[in-house]
């Protein structure tokens, strides 16, 4: 970890920032529920990779979205995994589903579940092979216009 | 695995197996490229971040999923009323592979008690790496335990701190007691190119499991 390459608040090392889990403040923007109407349809949660798309509804009513569906919907713009979504947004991963489903359900957010028939077929893994053989060794000049 | 559904052009399913996967009554204002995940797991700072951070298009980004002890061992919920939550930090990056495809890399803590956070991170994962510190094995048996158990391709990594192993690749094998198809290699969890090359170790195992 000499390089300097590790994050902030990087999970390594054994600092994870443990502590007293705030276990009820976090669930309050979602009035309490800690799994959405989907999860509990299907016992499933979403996989952390799901894509959350804002829709044209969603940035037309933007301006009436509160604090964490606001920032939702804004910053899906640009397509982003729900996983990026709570990092970004210091959210944990359960309430940004909960969020999500809501969001969803007010037709503001397209909530894109990847099929992992599809994400496992051989032509997928063999772009993703290809792709992968296309990056340089060396990190170039690309690490600081990203 | 011959049985896979009928994909769109984007590989998201439009009739749905499950009511998670529906469309929306809004449409998106862009079409998200398909997400596919791999694992990189190991004990605490054995150089999963390193190794994310080595080839991801981005910082790593940590997201803390809030997990619930509990549910890692006992059965019946029913009778425990209060559950213990436990916050862990994940740290993951992305690599977009072209508009439509991006790869994304979730660390993952190694924690045999994290058991019930992994099923929610590793759901539908197409293969895991497992980073081994050769002085400290103990750390990677529960990863390689998790893998093989859920039958998920993976490849195991030893990471060359200082660019030296202290045991043969023979001697991990051995000690980890992986399957024979199991890969084990070294690599450098600070070169991109070693990243690189470890990741693509693990696709082609996956590969050869659906060309079975």
């Amino acid at each position: 970890m000499a390089d300097g390459r590790t994050p902030r608040g990087a999970g390594e090392d054994g600092v994870v920032p443990v502590g007293p889990a705030p276990a009820v403040r976090p669930f309050l923007v979602t009035a309490g529920r800690v799994a959405g109407a989907g999860e509990a349809a299907s016992g499933r949660p979403m996989p952390v990779e799901t894509q959350l798309v804002a829709t044209a509804t969603g940035l037309d009513e933007l301006d009436r979205l509160s604090f964490e569906q606001h920032d939702i919907v804004a910053a899906c713009r640009v397509p982003q995994s729900i996983a990026e979504i709570a990092a970004r947004l210091r959210l944990h991963l359960n309430v940004v589903r909960v969020l999500a489903e809501d969001l969803r359900a007010a037709g503001q957010l397209s909530v894109h579940v990847p099929d992992s028939g599809v994400t496992h077929d051989a032509s997928v893994l063999r772009r993703l092979i290809d792709g992968l053989r296309a990056i340089p060794d060396s990190r170039g000049v690309l690490r600081d216009s990203d | 695995m011959a049985s896979a559904p009928s994909p769109t052009p984007g590989g998201y399913s439009v009739t749905p197996t499950e009511p998670l996967v529906r469309h929306t009554a809004g449409r998106a204002v862009v079409r998200p490229p398909l997400p596919v995940k791999l694992v990189i797991a190991g004990g605490f700072g054995v150089g999963k971040t390193t190794a994310v951070g080595a080839i991801s298009e981005i910082e790593p980004l940590t997201t803390e999923a809030a997990i619930t002890e509990v549910a890692a061992g006992v059965d019946d919920l029913s009778h425990t009323p209060r559950k213990t939550t436990t916050t862990v930090a994940m740290d993951f990056g992305c690599i977009t592979i072209d508009p439509t495809l991006k790869l994304y890399l979730f660390g993952t803590p190694g924690q045999e008690r994290f058991g019930f956070m992994w099923d929610d991170i590793v759901e539908g994962a197409v293969g895991g790496l497992v980073i081994v510190d050769t002085r400290r094995l103990d750390d990677c048996y529960a990863a390689v335990d998790y893998f093989e158990h859920r039958r998920i391709p993976f490849a195991v990594a030893v990471n060359a701190f200082d660019g030296h192993v202290e045991h043969s690749l023979e001697e991990v094998r051995w000690a980890l007691d992986v399957s024979e198809g199991v890969p084990v290699l070294v690599f450098d969890a600070r070169e991109r190119g070693s990243v690189r090359d470890a990741l693509l170790v693990v696709l082609e195992q996956a590969l050869a499991r659906t060309e079975g």
